[in-house]
Formats: C-alpha cells, sequence, structure tokens
C-alpha cells in the first residue's frame, strides 16, 4: 500500500471538466503527510472541484490522483475503500438531522467498518470531548448552532480514522461569532499532525496553521508556496493580485 | 401628485378590510353562518327524513359491509404502500432502464381511471381462459384487491420520488464520503429522510384510497354503497341508509388519517417526545388525536 516516498496526496497532470467546461487544467500537486495545505483563489477559480475529486465525489477525465500512492482515479479502484481514508466537511455541515449528534459520528465506523457498537460510542464520546461537545452527545442536529453542528461534522470525519481531511469552505456559512470555535478545532487538528487540505477565505487561519499556500486561479495552480512566504512575498504576479483584492 | 401616497390609499378594496381585526371577525362570522346552516339543515334531515327504525333494522347490514370495506382497505393499504415505495424507489434508479419502466407503470396508471383498471381485471381477465376454466371461484375481492393494489402503488411510487428528491444533496455526499456504498447510503441516511417527506402524500392517497372502495359497488362487491343503493331501492328512503354510509366511511378514514399522523410523529425526529418503546408509542397516538381534534 503505501510507500514513504511518495506524498500523501498527489495530482499528476489532472484535467475536469463539467461538459464543455474546463474546471481543472493540468493540475499536479502534491501534498505531503502532516502538511495543512490551504487552497485560496476566486470564486469558480476550481477550489471545491479540485477538493471533490481528492475522495472522488467528482470524476477525472484524464490525470491521476493517489492517495498513499494508491491511485484514487483509477476505474477499478474500491471507491468506498478509498472514501474511508479520506475525510471531508462541507461548507453546509451535511450532518443526518435524524440522527443525534454521537449517531453521526457513529454511523460511519459501525456501518462501514463493522465496528461493533459498544466501542463506536466509546470513540464517538471522546471525539464529542475533542471538540468540545461532549454534553451535546443526544443533541439532535436542529438543536445545535451552527458552530456545534460543524464540529460534530468534523468529529464524524474523524471517527473513521482518515488518512487526510479536507475542508471545504466549512466557515463560511457561519455567523461571525462562531467561526472561531472551529478554526479551533481545525488548529488541534493541525497541530495534532493531520494532513490537511483546507479551502477557506479566513486568511489569518491560512497564514498561522497552514504550511502551505495554493493559489488556485482559473483551473489552474497559479502559486504554490510556503504560507509565511506567500503573504509578505507572493511569487507570482497572480499571488501580488490576490493579496491586493484581499486589502 | 404626492397625494397619491398619502395614508387612507393604501390599497383597492374598502378601507375596514385593511384592519386585521375586522377582516377576522368577517371570516369568524361567515365560518359561523356556514356552520350553523349546515347543522340546522342536518337537524331538519335527522327531524323529518330519517326512519329511526329502519335505521336500526340495517344497521347489522353495514356493519358487514363495514368489515368487508375494513379487510379490503388493510390488505390494499399495506400492498400498495410497500410495493409502491419500492416502484418509486425504481422510478429513481439509476438504470434507465428500470428507471423507465417504472415511470410507464405510473404514467399508464395514474393516466386510465380506477373504474378501467377494475373493469379490466374483474372482466377481461377471467376471460382470458376458456368459458368455465377460471380458477378463481369468487373473484370479486380479490379483483377489487388487485385493482385498488396496481392503482395506488402508482401514487404512493409519485409521493416516495417526491420525498426522496426532497433530501438535499449533500446528504447522500456526506454518507458517500464517509465511504458508504449506494445502497448503504440509501438506507441509512435518504430513506429514512424521505419516508417523512413522503408521508403527508402517502397519507392523502390511502384515504383517497379508502373513498375509492365506494367503486366497488360496480363489481357487485357488497360494500357500503351497495348496500346503500339496495335499501334504497327498496324502501325508497334514500336519507336513513345514508346516515350510515357517512358514519361508516368517516370512520374508516378518521383511522386512516389518525394511523397516518402517528407514523408522522414517529418519523419527526424534530418532535419533542420520545418515540421509543409502549410509551412513546403511547404518547404518539395522543398527540395524533390531538391534532386530530
Ligand atoms: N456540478 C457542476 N456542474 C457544472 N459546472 C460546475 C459544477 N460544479 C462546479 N462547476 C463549475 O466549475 C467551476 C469551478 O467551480 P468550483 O465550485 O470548484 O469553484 P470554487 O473555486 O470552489 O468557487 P467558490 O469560491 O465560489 O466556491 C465553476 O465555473 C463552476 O461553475
Ligand atoms: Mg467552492
Amino acid at each position: 500500500m503505501s510507500s514513504g516516498s511518495h506524498a500523501l496526496v498527489e495530482f499528476e497532470g489532472v484535467n475536469k471538466y463539467f461538459g464543455d467546461v474546463h474546471v481543472l487544467k493540468d493540475v499536479t500537486l502534491e501534498v505531503e503527510r502532516q502538511e495543512v495545505a490551504v487552497v485560496i483563489g476566486p470564486s469558480g477559480s476550481g477550489k471545491s472541484t479540485l477538493l471533490r475529486c481528492t475522495n472522488r465525489l467528482e470524476e477525472i477525465q484524464s490525470g491521476e490522483i493517489r492517495l498513499g500512492g494508491d491511485a484514487i482515479s483509477a476505474p477499478d479502484a474500491d471507491v468506498n475503500r478509498l472514501r474511508q481514508r479520506v475525510g471531508m466537511v462541507f461548507q453546509s455541515f451535511n450532518l443526518f438531522p435524524h440522527m443525534t449528534a454521537i449517531e453521526n459520528i457513529m454511523i460511519g465506523p459501525t456501518e462501514v467498518k463493522g465496528v461493533p457498537e459498544a466501542q463506536a460510542r466509546e470513540r464517538a464520546e471522546s471525539l464529542l470531548d475533542d471538540v468540545g461537545l461532549d454534553n451535546q452527545a443526544d443533541s439532535y442536529p436542529h438543536e445545535l448552532s451552527g458552530g456545534q453542528q460543524q464540529r460534530v461534522a468534523i468529529a464524524r470525519a474523524l471517527a473513521m480514522d482518515p488518512e487526510v481531511m479536507l475542508f471545504d469552505e466549512v466557515t463560511s456559512a457561519l455567523d461571525p461569532e462562531l467561526v472561531g470555535e472551529v478554526l479551533d478545532v481545525m488548529r488541534d487538528l493541525a497541530e495534532e499532525g493531520m494532513t490537511m487540505l483546507v479551502v477557506t477565505h479566513e486568511m489569518g487561519f491560512a497564514r498561522e496553521v497552514g504550511d502551505t499556500i495554493t493559489l488556485m486561479s482559473d483551473g489552474r495552480i497559479a502559486e504554490r508556496t510556503p504560507a509565511d512566504q506567500f503573504f509578505d512575498q507572493p511569487r507570482t504576479d497572480r499571488g501580488k493580485e490576490f493579496l491586493r483584492r484581499l486589502l | 401628485m404626492s397625494d397619491a401616497y398619502s395614508e387612507e390609499s393604501t390599497g383597492e378594496g374598502p378601507d375596514f378590510l385593511d384592519d386585521d381585526a375586522v377582516v377576522r371577525r368577517i371570516g369568524e362570522l361567515i365560518a359561523g353562518l356556514f356552520t350553523l346552516s349546515v347543522l340546522g339543515f342536518l337537524a331538519w334531515i335527522l327531524a323529518t327524513q330519517v326512519d329511526y327504525r329502519l335505521l336500526r333494522s340495517v344497521f347489522p347490514r353495514f356493519v358487514e359491509a363495514f368489515r368487508l370495506v375494513v379487510f379490503i382497505v388493510v390488505v390494499s393499504s399495506v400492498a400498495s404502500v410497500s410495493l409502491g415505495t419500492l416502484m418509486g424507489l425504481a422510478r429513481i434508479s439509476s438504470s434507465p432502464l428500470t428507471g423507465r419502466i417504472a415511470k410507464g407503470y405510473v404514467e399508464f396508471f395514474r393516466g386510465t381511471p380506477l373504474l378501467f383498471q377494475l373493469f379490466v381485471i374483474f372482466f377481461g381477465i377471467p376471460r382470458l381462459w376458456p368459458p368455465g376454466q377460471f380458477p378463481i371461484g369468487d373473484w370479486r375481492v380479490p379483483a377489487a384487491i388487485i385493482g385498488l393494489t396496481l392503482n395506488h402503488i402508482a401514487y404512493v411510487a409519485e409521493a416516495v420520488r417526491g420525498g426522496v428528491g426532497a433530501v438535499e444533496d449533500g446528504q447522500l455526499e456526506a454518507a458517500r464520503s464517509l465511504g458508504m456504498s449506494k445502497v448503504q447510503a440509501m438506507r441509512k441516511i435518504v430513506l429514512p429522510q424521505a419516508w417523512r417527506n413522503a408521508l403527508p402524500a402517502i397519507g392523502n392517497d390511502q384515504i383517497i384510497l379508502v373513498k375509492d372502495t365506494s367503486l366497488l359497488t360496480v363489481i357487485a362487491i357488497p360494500e357500503i354503497m351497495s348496500v346503500f343503493r339496495n335499501i334504497n331501492s327498496n324502501q325508497l328512503d334514500p336519507w336513513t341508509p345514508l346516515v350510515w354510509v357517512c358514519l361508516f366511511y368517516l370512520l374508516v378514514t378518521m383511522s386512516m388519517s389518525l394511523a397516518v399522523s402517528i407514523l408522522e410523529r414517529r418519523a419527526d425526529w424534530s418532535a419533542d417526545d420520545e418515540v421509543g418503546g409502549l410509551r412513546g408509542l403511547l404518547s404518539s397516538i395522543g398527540k395524533g388525536l390531538g391534532r386530530r381534534l
């Protein structure tokens, strides 16, 4: 399976079309183990598509995507198995509304991995504790604030013990005062060494927690620079322009 | 011209209709008058038109018809809801063949009258055998159940399709992201939500199914309308048997809608009561009743 010489996530010459629209153009990208790769770029530049291809919610038309050396994009790949190794957190939480917080977290391990109920519950309780929601185990999603829901969603993804976590604008749907609690959980996760691909507009978080910044522009990777360098001296004109617009 | 925007001229109608309280009073007055006239009419019918001796003597015949109707309704209802759910899933199948066949089924059974379907089954099917060879002696009740079931499968299928369609795409994506197969995601995530979404429409359809049994009189099933027609033509007294017709249909339809509202409560995770066990069931019945009354 995974051999140490590979980056954990590899995109190689990936092209993705929606009909006639060329959305990912010859994307090549390597995300190392324990790297927090922050993906930024204007609306429509293909950030979400990049993430969604990583766990094959979208199919690509050419190129290859590998996870720990295993080709995710191969036609005969065991998608359900590969997806277990990739956690995804969505902008709109997508918690299962008919299940309590703890049931949301347990359903993946019990249903997909066949983990015994009691063991899954114990793990879910500890994950709820990690995201600061140990007292909300039996609440339904509609009884939780947006920030709480998103933290449950993160715990739900973590319960599968993924090798990499994908975050697609996970704070964009939140009231400003709830953004911090979600970013805190993500920061903890980064410190524990989780490999993360993070699409975000939170530049403070990108700068502080991100290891690398990947700037997307019109379906291409315009720049990929260490985070501490990007904000002070971006290498490309696109990077400079992006930062100029932020101000 | 700026006068046109002054306070007085806010709408088209008379000014007093701008006052919420007045509109509400008018509404109450109309509803009250309507209720009074209906009740008055009913009282007048019951006082002058109904023969109470006859009412008592025909009661057992209606009870018998009622029991037959309940039997037909229960069997057709269980069959049409379960098979209709499958048909609804076939309708949204990713296989174009399955999807198209299910669509054809739905189009046919919704597009032709139930009466036609009953005639095909009741008169048509036995003629496919040589005269006298049809193996089922009394074909009336089986034909009725088959007809009602086939017909209502189509409506339940549409309700289920709508229910699945109303589940957000993100739900399936979240489930698949966890590594669930399509079948697992449907069973554990999409269908429980789709079922809740579809229940009101399924309930409506099942109440229509109850009323559709009145058509069975044309294939000589001794159901409630048949008993009425019989008594009316012998006694030349419509109002007396109509009292029982009304009461017995209401009894079935209201039980049906009670059952539906219990199911709705149990499928509703945002309802604030516990749903498991006997306590939960009893409290659902209580709340179901409360909502009906
Ligand atoms: N399901 C789809 N069908 C057709 N086109 C799509 C689909 N999803 C995305 N696109 C198109 O692909 C392009 C990239 O979309 P994508 O969602 O990846 O951008 P994004 O960078 O995430 O933008 P945003 O910041 O607005 O979320 C856009 O032009 C979009 O219109
Ligand atoms: Mg996006």
